[in-house]
Order: structure tokens, then C-alpha cells, then sequence
């Protein structure tokens, strides 16, 4: 009798990881059309992810997406599982800064203090903690522990002493967790987009009022510490411009209520932000997932708590 | 009379997670804080209170399991902080 995991796993083959490893190293005039057609496969195979990635397309598109378009998405998303690879193999995190709050920034990293990176599931943005990491922070990343995810295995291991993982879906100890990596110094890569164990509250983003985790505020304002997101997007040569938002700093004058609205006007400002870049390059969003759940309009207070 | 440590305690509770609509005073030493829907916490706010209490009293919460431990109620609250400066004194 089949036994049902305990942990969730990666869409795709359990071989897929290893199977990219392997053709990575095949000439690219080779590779390009292998994985064009290994595209297609796994727009035929995976049918959940087709069905949400038509879903996205459609409402950020806004016109019915044809099959081109569900492919060119998957596409997307295969270019950055090889580069992701790459990473875990050794390969540097090969980043530069958008002028804008670039030097917001600079001075925060420069100071060494610990703070809140959030960042969204959108093109490279999944190797920000990475991208820290390689510039001395200690970064604890807040991801979900899926059975199958090699290349994370490989990431960890690369890494090691730089980058640790905190499981959002052992909601136990997920915040205590949180909590100990503050407390030594590290800090914090949060993915501010799907809904697992966090408080939630409704802001505005392609086109409605949706859920959106908002813990990452709640820690900066227990943690006194500041929020910053950035974005990774491709520069079309293999490497990553990282789009920094302003700092989100928790006055101490100011009482938790205030503050809290702050946060919250700080990140629709970031949502905002991100709608620009995802209107600007629709086939990054890589949530094959049902987009966050649309709320009333008039949705301002949390409407969730979650664990 | 009321134990001093828990009516700071419930004080420190009300203020810490904004529970204005929660007379202090009201709240029985037994009463479970979490899973309580009088008070409706989450994991958030009982991670804000850890906070809030290792500052106000030197003491240190450094799990879930611990924090299950000491935030079952007001009264266990109290014991725990005290075992812990027991400890601290020793």
C-alpha cells in the first residue's frame, strides 16, 4: 500500500533536477531546442500549473492566453531552474543594483545590520538570499520544504555557514525559528506572495483587493529592524538587476498601530512596485499557483491568522 | 487579594496585544490565553508576548514547546517566570 507523503513535492518528475544538471552541460545550440521540447512535456504533464498559469495569463494579459503563452511561461521558469542550478553548482550569483534606492541599500548592507529582505516569487528573486550571502550577510531563508527539491539540497550545501533554511511549513516552530536566527544576527529572506503560516491582510494588486502575507512587519516592529524588498530580473546575459524598494524602518516614537500602517502603506507601495515589473514581464511570475485570493474591496484590516 | 505577578501579568497581556475590549482584572488566573476565543490569539501575537516578557523579565522562551508551557494561563505564566528567575538567582 502507498503511503501519502508527509511533505508536499515539486511538480514534475522526481529525475527532473538531475536530468537538467546533465543537459546543461550539451552545447546551447543543442541545448535551446531539448529543452523547447521538454517545455512542451511538461506543459502536457502538469495540467494544475497549465490550468493556473492560463488563469494568471488571462488577468494580466487581459486576453484569453493561447497555448504559446502558457509555453512561453513554463519557459520562463525552466531558464531559471537551469540558472538556479547553476548557483548550486558553484556558479556566482551575478548581480547589479537598479539605481533607484540603490544607495538605501548599500548603506544597509554596508552597516551589517540584520534585517527583513522580503521578496516575491518572481523571476530571479529567488536567489536574493544567495545574492546576500555571497556579500557576507548570514541569511536565513524562509522556504518550503518539499520532498524533491534537490537543487536546494545543493544550494544548502553550497552555502553552508552563510544561508540557512527555516521550513514554513513546520509552522511549530517556524516563528521561534525566525525569532533564533534574529537573535544571532542573521537575517531574514522572506517570500511575501503565497499564504502559509502567516497573518494576512488585503491590498491591492492586479486589479483587486487580494490576500497577501503581512508577518514580515510584524517582525520588524518586534525585532525593531528594517524591511526592504528586492526584486531579481533577468539582464538577458545570465546574470540578475536587482529592483530595491524604499526601507520600511519602524519609528520608536510612533505607537504598533501607526506603525503597522505604515507597513502596510509601504507594502502596497512594494505590490505596486511588483505589478509594474509583472505587467512589464508577464511570463516572470513563476506562481503556478491560483493567484492570492481576491477580498472585498474595502478589505483594510487582517482578515487571516494562520497558525 | 490578587498574586502581584499576575495582575502585572494581565496588565502586560492586555497592553502588549491590544485587547481593549479586555478588562485585566477579568481575566482568571486559569484561563487558557491561546485557543481561548475570548481572546482569539494566534501564533503572532503569542511570539509578540515571548518578546514583550524576555525584556520586561530577563527571561528567556526559546521554543514552541516552551512557549505552549509558560502562555497556557496567567497563573502558569507567573510560575514559569518565576522558575526561571529562581534559576537566574541561583
Amino acid at each position: 500500500m502507498n503511503e501519502r507523503p508527509l511533505l508536499p513535492r515539486n511538480p514534475g518528475p522526481d529525475w527532473g533536477f538531475r536530468f537538467l544538471q546533465q543537459v546543461q552541460r550539451v552545447p546551447r545550440w543543442f541545448l535551446q531546442p531539448l529543452l523547447a521540447v521538454g517545455t512542451w512535456v511538461a506543459v502536457g504533464l502538469m495540467p494544475a500549473q497549465r490550468r493556473h498559469s492560463r488563469a494568471y495569463l488571462v488577468r494580466v494579459l487581459g486576453r484569453r492566453p493561447g497555448l504559446a503563452d502558457v509555453w512561453r511561461h513554463f519557459q520562463a521558469y525552466l531558464e531559471f531552474l537551469l540558472l538556479r542550478l547553476r548557483v548550486a553548482g558553484g556558479a556566482p550569483v551575478m548581480c547589479a543594483l537598479e539605481p533607484e534606492n540603490a544607495g538605501v541599500f548599500e548603506a544597509l548592507m554596508a552597516s551589517g545590520e540584520p534585517a527583513l529582505f522580503g521578496t516575491f516569487h518572481f523571476g530571479h528573486s529567488d536567489l536574493l538570499g544567495f545574492a546576500l550571502a555571497q556579500r557576507g550577510r548570514r541569511v536565513a531563508m524562509v522556504r518550503l520544504r518539499v520532498t524533491n527539491s534537490e537543487d536546494t539540497a545543493m544550494l544548502e550545501q553550497q552555502f553552508r555557514g552563510a544561508v540557512s533554511f527555516i521550513w514554513v511549513n513546520e509552522p511549530e516552530n517556524l516563528l521561534f525559528a525566525m525569532k533564533s536566527a534574529l537573535e544571532r544576527g542573521d537575517s531574514l529572506a522572506l517570500q511575501c506572495d503565497r499564504l502559509h503560516s502567516s497573518r494576512t491582510e488585503g491590498f491591492d494588486f492586479l486589479g483587486a483587493r487580494r490576500r497577501f502575507p503581512f508577518t514580515i512587519y510584524h517582525l520588524a516592529l518586534m525585532f525593531e529592524l528594517p524591511v526592504i524588498f528586492c526584486l531579481g530580473l533577468p539582464d538577458g546575459r545570465g546574470g540578475t538587476r536587482i529592483d530595491v524598494s524604499p526601507l520600511f524602518r519602524p519609528d520608536p516614537n510612533l505607537g504598533r498601530d501607526s506603525n503597522l500602517q505604515r507597513g502596510r502603506d509601504h507594502f502596497q507601495a512594494v505590490l505596486a512596485r511588483l505589478e509594474t515589473r509583472v505587467r512589464q514581464h508577464p511570463m516572470l511570475w513563476f506562481n503556478f499557483l491560483p493567484l492570492n485570493a481576491e477580498l472585498p474591496e474595502d478589505a483594510t484590516k487582517p482578515v487571516a491568522s494562520i497558525g | 487579594m490578587s498574586d502581584p505577578l499576575n495582575a502585572r501579568l494581565k496588565t502586560l497581556i492586555v497592553e502588549t496585544l491590544k485587547l481593549d475590549d479586555v478588562n485585566p482584572a477579568d481575566i482568571p488566573d486559569d484561563e487558557p490565553l491561546f485557543g481561548s476565543p475570548r481572546f482569539g490569539l494566534d501564533s503572532i501575537d503569542a511570539l509578540e508576548l515571548v518578546v514583550k516578557l524576555e525584556k520586561e523579565f530577563g527571561i528567556k522562551i526559546s521554543s514552541s514547546e516552551e512557549s505552549k508551557q509558560a502562555l497556557a494561563s496567567v497563573g502558569a505564566l507567573a510560575g514559569f517566570i518565576r522558575a526561571r528567575q529562581e534559576v537566574a538567582r541561583k
